[in-house]
């Protein structure tokens, strides 16, 4: 058996347990205080609104389930993305919690996601001497398209399977840094 | 409007209930608004919300396609080319109505039970076939999926809160990657 966890962890353990037969929606905070064999005002407690819920759970299904390949080059990265919509594909409920949780309104003071930091640290080494608007703009279009909202998007608006998202990316991510100018890349 | 293939016709109760929803989640937040406060903003009996909208989802999915498609509705383009200049206006307008443009956001991210997330797909796929209609298949799809991708509310709330730009940057981010995806297929229109 697992081994034993607090109660804020066994109430997202036993949600993540729910979302295997039905959507986060359907999940109340009655079925899940049964779930869990705790009352409901516990949960409450933890999770004040669903909204708090949605975004403990995809921060725990995220760390368990899609922990993010670490990279510094941007093969790595393309390679570790790959690998993360391939893993969305297996465990499409749970990615969808990711999309969603990312697009909400801010339940609390939210830090940047550790792969938004690892792209930029990537651009500092890729591009050095790149002035500040085209870094940013390059570090935030290379985050979007590697975000589980595209993913998603093109899941359920394209019906494409997670070959086909990859290879959607992987020409995104071409187009954008098509954008760097010669002379910025440290690799030759 | 680009998506209103997407969005059923309203009756007349059914877009002044959808209205005052949307009002009340400016007000208050999509969680804590009552079938009972939307029916008295809305000017109608409770029961008449219920039996328009059964469910909170249901509701809250129709409040999101109707907010897209009124409040955030894009000027028609007539060139794919005019695509990124589309989505520096949506950008501006996110940014006017942030609780709104959560909600846009997140109901278009639940699957197939959710919001369409390409409401501007077919749209886009118009254009580009006219202008366009000499690449591959993968490479069509590939252009369509990153446009509407970067044409959608996930493209400002993400550009907030990962990196906190303000409206100005957004937009100015959002148009410049619109235009990265256009360069691969600038010099290719048909004759």
């Amino acid at each position: 058996m697992e081994e034993p966890v607090d109660t804020a962890t066994a109430i997202l353990a036993s949600a993540a347990v729910l979302l295997r037969e039905r959507t986060f929606d359907d999940i109340s905070y009655r079925a899940l205080a049964d779930e869990v064999g705790i009352s409901e005002r516990t949960i409450y407690r933890q999770y004040p609104t669903r909204a708090h819920l949605l975004a403990a759970l995809s921060n725990w299904i995220e760390q368990t389930r899609f922990p993010l390949p670490p990279f510094v080059t941007v093969s790595d990265f393309r390679a570790a993305v790959h690998e993360r919509f391939r893993a969305f594909d297996t465990l499409p409920a749970y990615a969808y919690v990711g999309a969603r949780a990312s697009a909400i309104s801010p339940t609390l003071d939210i830090e940047p996601a550790y792969i938004t930091r690892a792209i930029e640290a990537m651009l500092d080494v890729a591009a050095p001497t790149l002035n500040r608007r085209d870094q940013r703009r390059i570090a935030a279009s290379l985050r979007f398209f590697s975000s589980a909202m595209f993913w998603a998007r093109l899941r359920t608006g394209f019906d494409m399977d997670a070959g086909e998202i990859c290879d959607a990316f992987d020409r995104a991510v071409d187009n954008v840094l098509a954008k760097l100018p010669d002379g910025t890349r440290a690799e030759s | 409007m680009t998506g209103s293939s997407a969005v059923p016709e309203l009756s007349g109760t059914q877009a002044s209930i959808l209205a005052a929803y949307a009002e009340l989640i400016e007000e208050l937040g999509s969680d804590d608004v009552s079938y009972r406060v939307i029916a008295r903003r809305a000017g109608i009996a409770e029961r008449t919300v219920f039996r328009n909208y059964p469910t909170r989802v249901d509701l809250l999915l129709a409040t999101a396609a109707w907010i897209e498609t009124t409040l955030f509705a894009r000027e028609e383009s007539h060139s794919i080319f005019d695509i990124p200049l589309a989505i520096r206006d949506a950008m501006q307008r996110y940014d006017l109505r942030p609780e709104l443009a959560h909600v846009v956001a997140e109901t278009a991210m639940r699957g197939v039970s959710g919001a369409a997330p390409s409401p501007d797909r077919a749209h886009l796929e118009r254009l580009l076939d006219a202008e366009v209609p000499s690449l591959d298949a993968a490479q069509r799809r590939a252009v369509i999926a990153a446009l509407s991708h970067l044409d959608s509310a996930g493209t400002w709330v993400t550009f907030r809160r990962e990196f906190g730009m303000d409206r100005r940057d957004i937009a100015d981010a959002a148009a410049w990657a619109a235009e990265a995806v256009l360069d691969s297929i600038r010099d290719r229109v048909a004759s």
